[in-house]
């Protein structure tokens, strides 16, 4: 299985509780729903909980991304 | 006799004081070209302003220059304003320059303007065109100079806000004649990299600086764009092309990182949201489910269950009281149908039936003896006519009107050549018969 993106989880998460929200939703889906919502919840926050710092990167010269650092000094 | 000269000094000063006493050189407007220009590491800038017939020595000190909103340069034609006064130990004059601004930016901002409204009328700046900027992108491409303010405020905001997301920065010239040219390409190349959101700008600058930003290229590649584009050029005040196009215009660099991604704790706040609204949810959606439940328990068919049941009693009465009274009514009307075949006429008096029987024969009787003997005398009138026919025919009448019949062992003959003389030949006549013998066969 693909791994859920960050983004695509939280758009779940938000769908469920604009489905929810709407009513009219049998309880056992409701709740279904709920567990649903609350995996995508407990792996969102884990997600931000382990995320590391992203390397930033620079399309260099030959077409080949490489780390950028930033130089300090002027302008 | 020295009393009568005066030292280099004195005459510089003398001079200087007689610029600075003109009102005219304390303050004159001066347009000309910048050539020699030298900027010292102190900050000051000497260059001279020259036009085709004279030059003028300018120097303009690091506290004005501080303030310029262009890079000077050899070449370029300036208006400014400053005094004109004498450096005494050199022994030139020069002009102090206070302000300096680029020559020719009217015609910048007449072709800003036809530009913006060629776009405009193309549909380029349509909010319908405008695309969403992701809430929480993962990849995020940045279009500008790798060196400068504006990558590093870009780059630093975002890691502060929101570290996990990746960064691609597709370095460009961001001034100068072939920046536009870079800007639009490094744009296209962004497309190929699975981007959720694109920056594109620069620092600020002089309105010269930052017009590769007001180039139709720039624009158009911004508006071909398919990641979302956020536009970070200058500060706040400065408004370009390639704003109007994009889908989201920051007043700067920073602001658009900003704009580009949350901060974690607003994402952690947006969860705890979430979190409190599922469960306050949930427990509703309980209370509802077992207040229904207790509804349903109270009601009055499942406390009393006895009257399904008693209905249905009831209801079984009904059927058979119904089905007694259709039994009923279905015999009485049978009833009634055999009554009345019973009481017919026919069953009533049986011997009309054979009188009418009877009648029918004797009619029959009658009609047959007529046919039969209508048959009969059409039969007899047939025969009659075959008798006449017959008497016309018969051989006896012809013998009785004079003819004979010749006859050879009793065949009749029809030809004397068949006979020879001395044959014995009969001849039969109407009443009697001869034999006679012939002598002659005549020819």
């Amino acid at each position: 299985m693909k791994e859920i993106t960050f983004e695509n989880a939280l758009k779940d998460l938000e769908l469920i509780v604009k489905d929810l929200e709407s009513g009219n939703i049998p309880l056992e889906e409701a709740i279904t729903k709920y567990t649903d919502a609350m995996n995508l919840l407990k792996l969102c926050q884990e997600k931000l909980d382990h995320a590391t710092k992203q390397v930033n990167k620079i399309l260099g010269e030959d077409g080949k991304l490489e780390d950028f650092k930033l130089t300090d000094g002027e302008e | 006799m020295n009393q009568e000269y005066c030292t280099v000094s004195q005459i510089n000063q003398w001079i200087k004081l007689m610029f600075d006493n003109s009102a005219y050189l304390k303050k004159i407007y001066l347009k000309g070209e910048i050539s020699n220009f030298k900027h010292h590491t102190s900050g000051h800038l000497y260059f001279t302003l020259k036009d085709d017939e004279s030059r003028i020595s300018a120097i303009m000190f690091r506290s004005a220059a501080s303030s310029l909103g262009f890079v000077p340069e050899d070449g370029m034609n300036v208006l400014v304003t400053g005094r004109v006064s004498v450096y005494p130990a050199g022994g030139n004059y020069q002009i102090y320059v206070d302000k300096m601004e680029q020559d020719g930016l009217g015609n910048l901002y007449i072709e800003f303007e036809k530009l913006k409204k060629k776009l405009a009328l193309e549909g380029l700046f349509d909010p319908a065109h405008k695309k969403v900027i992701p809430k929480y992108p993962t990849k995020i491409g940045i279009v500008t100079a790798s060196t400068g303010a504006a990558i590093k405020d870009i780059l630093s905001t975002i890691e502060r806000r929101y570290p996990i997301c990746e960064t691609i920065l597709f370095p460009s010239l961001v001034q100068g004649a072939s920046a536009s040219k870079d800007v639009a390409e490094k744009i296209k190349i962004a497309q190929n990299y699975d981007l959720d959101l694109l920056i594109v700008g620069r620092g600020g600058g002089s309105i010269e600086d930052l017009w590769a930003f007001n180039e139709e290229i720039v624009a158009r590649a911004i508006f071909e764009s398919k990641v979302p584009v956020i536009s970070a050029v200058g500060h706040e005040v400065d408004v370009t092309i390639a704003d109007f196009v994009a889908d989201k215009r920051a007043p700067t660099p920073t602001g658009a990182a900003e704009m580009a991604v949350p901060t974690i704790d607003e994402v952690k706040k947006t969860f705890h949201t979430i979190e409190l609204k599922l469960a306050s949810f949930l427990e509703i959606k309980l209370k509802e489910a077992s207040l229904e439940l207790k509804k349903l328990e109270e009601s009055y068919v499942l406390s009393h269950p006895m009257i399904i049941y008693e209905n249905q009693i009831q209801k079984l009465d009904g059927l058979e009281e119904n089905l007694h009274q259709a039994l009923k009514q279905y015999l009485v009307q049978r009833k009634m149908m055999l009554d009345h075949i019973e009481s017919s006429y026919v069953l009533q008096n049986p011997q009309t039936l054979y009188e009418q029987k009877e009648k029918d024969v004797k009619n029959y009787q009658v009609l047959l003896l007529k046919n039969i003997n209508r048959i009969f005398s059409l039969k007899y009138h047939d025969f009659q006519l075959m008798v006449q026919t017959l008497k016309l025919v018969n051989p006896l009448n012809i013998l009785e009107k004079g003819y004979s019949v010749v006859k050879k062992d009793g065949h009749i003959i029809k030809d004397s050549h068949v006979l020879k003389v001395k044959d014995e030949l009969n001849i039969d006549f109407s009443k009697g018969s001869i034999s006679v013998e012939v002598k002659e066969i005549i020819k």
